[in-house]
């Protein structure tokens, strides 16, 4: 360990950060290669200015912390805001999609590409990439301070019809919204790549819908936007169900033994065959037409979606019908 | 429309090589006036290589299986009994190509190889085309999609012969 650098660090975190332990503070990084040796009080120099890694993120699945090392909530210190960095990983991996595996990349140009793309379009999270010594592509983003969307539809405390009078409206416009934005990325000929409700968070201020994490790609060709267009298709389910309506959690008496005994499983997903798609067979009041779109992400659909605009297409009408 | 002019499209896997054997038992007695093999070329996207080389090796190495693969498919037309000079061969290259003639006049977009043969077939006056089929479920279709699913869809004015 070079004591230089180590002092250089603690100097600047005393300038800077003078309430941060200065018996925490590491080493200066301009190499980010090696993204788990980045720890808790090292400084990351990039572009000139200086940022303390303050913790590793981590993504909440299934009731379980999965710590992303690669990356770094951070300080920066010449201007005190908070950031997230996210160092350079490659890994290719299998995704579990239903009863599918596909083989998924981690692509940092990707996303580095769309952060340039969507600079100034708030629908998107906002960053910049700024290489390192060795030339990595780091990319510094601004924080999104909101809530997920699944957690804003969650924390609506009411019975489903009340939900779907009063609230879904609103919400359905918004989702619009976050669509069009979806449609968008695919005109600039890039797709977003992972696309779930925990992507997607609502800002506290503004109210504004913005879709975070681009970096996934995958190798599809023939329908380069299908896995794009299913994301927003499972969304919509939670969306207009307030929940997933599932085999395990239907059950209970919350649905009469007639309402159950009629469902079949082309009703259910495409993908997932213990999630409900006809959910006009649970909520007698959701407008066909509604049902309709939630349908093309039924196991007994026969017409896809190409695009996001088809999409769009059958679902800015229904709006209109909830109003 | 003149269906002995049979458009045969191939991508290297075992199904378009049934699919160019199929086409010879049929019309190996000489009953084709013209048969053409399309290769429309698709290389793997950048995003999925960490750096350049390792994506221009493996576009290298692609383009070499997919030119071979259209030697051979040739000569199994011609054993079949197709006369030699009634087979053409057309190779689009990918536009997004790291190699320097992504320039050319056509080069493929590989957004949809089923548009792109049908393009060809139309431009072409081809009566017939010829694919294969992997054979996906409705949900590999939803989220892979299926050229041969589209061509049946989009062809006009065709015969189209899918081999599974």
């Amino acid at each position: 360990m070079e004591p230089d650098n180590r002092a250089f660090v603690r100097d600047l975190v005393a300038q800077y950060a003078p309430h941060f332990p200065r018996k925490r503070c590491g080493r200066l990084i301009t190499d980010t290669s090696e993204f788990m040796a980045v720890d808790h009080g090292d400084v990351i120099a990039l572009g000139g200015k200086h940022y303390l890694v303050l913790r590793d993120e981590a993504e909440r699945r299934f009731g379980m912390e999965d710590p992303k090392y690669w990356v770094k909530r951070c300080s920066e210190l010449e201007t005190g805001e908070r950031k997230i960095l996210k160092l350079v990983f490659y890994e290719t991996f299998p995704l579990k999609i239903g009863n599918f595996e596909i083989r998924c990349h981690r692509s940092p140009e990707k996303e580095a590409r769309i952060l340039d793309l969507v600079r100034g379009d708030l629908r998107f999270m906002q960053g910049e990439t700024i290489r390192d010594e060795k030339d990595n592509a780091v990319r510094v983003l601004d924080i999104v301070h909101g809530k997920q969307f699944d957690a804003v539809i969650e924390n609506i405390d009411t019975d489903h019809e009340t939900y779907f009078r009063e609230h879904l409206p609103d919400l359905l416009e918004k989702f619009i919204g976050a669509c069009e934005s979806i449609a968008h990325l695919h005109t600039l000929g890039e797709k977003h790549g992972d696309i779930r409700r925990d992507h997607l968070w609502v800002e506290y201020n503004s109210g504004a819908y913005r879709w975070i994490d681009f970096d996934y790609a995958f190798d599809f060709h023939e329908n380069p936007f299908g896995l794009d267009i299913f994301g927003l298709g499972n969304i919509l389910l939670f969306l207009v169900g307030k929940k997933e309506h599932t085999t395990y959690t239907m059950g209970g008496g919350a649905f009469s033994e007639q309402v159950l005994s009629s469902l079949t499983p082309d009703d259910f997903s495409l993908m997932f065959p213990h999630r409900l798609s006809n959910l006009r067979k649970l909520f007698p009041y959701i407008p066909n037409e509604l049902n309709n779109v939630l349908l093309h992400f039924s196991a007994g659909t026969y017409v896809f979606y190409d695009t996001v605009d088809e999409l769009l297409g059958e679902l800015r009408p229904c709006l209109q019908l909830l109003r | 429309m003149d269906f002995k002019k049979i458009l045969v499209a191939v991508d290297g896997s075992e199904n378009s090589a049934r699919a160019v054997s199929y086409t010879g038992d049929m019309v190996g007695d000489g009953s084709a006036k013209q048969i053409m093999l399309l290769c429309i070329e698709r290389f793997p996207d950048r995003d999925l290589f960490p750096d350049e080389e390792a994506w221009k090796k493996r576009c290298s190495e692609h383009r070499e299986e997919l030119q071979q693969f259209l030697g051979e498919a040739r000569a199994t037309l011609t054993a079949k009994g197709v006369h030699d000079n009634r087979i053409s061969e057309r190779y689009v290259v990918s536009c997004s190509s790291p190699f320097a003639d992504r320039s050319t006049a056509r080069c493929s977009f590989g957004t949809s190889i089923a548009q792109e043969i049908l393009a060809v077939l139309k431009e072409e006056r081809f009566g017939t085309v010829v694919v294969g089929r992997r054979g996906v479920s409705k949900a590999e279709e939803f989220l892979f999609g299926s050229v041969s699913n589209k061509i049946i869809h989009h062809a006009k004015d065709c015969t189209v012969w899918v081999v599974a």
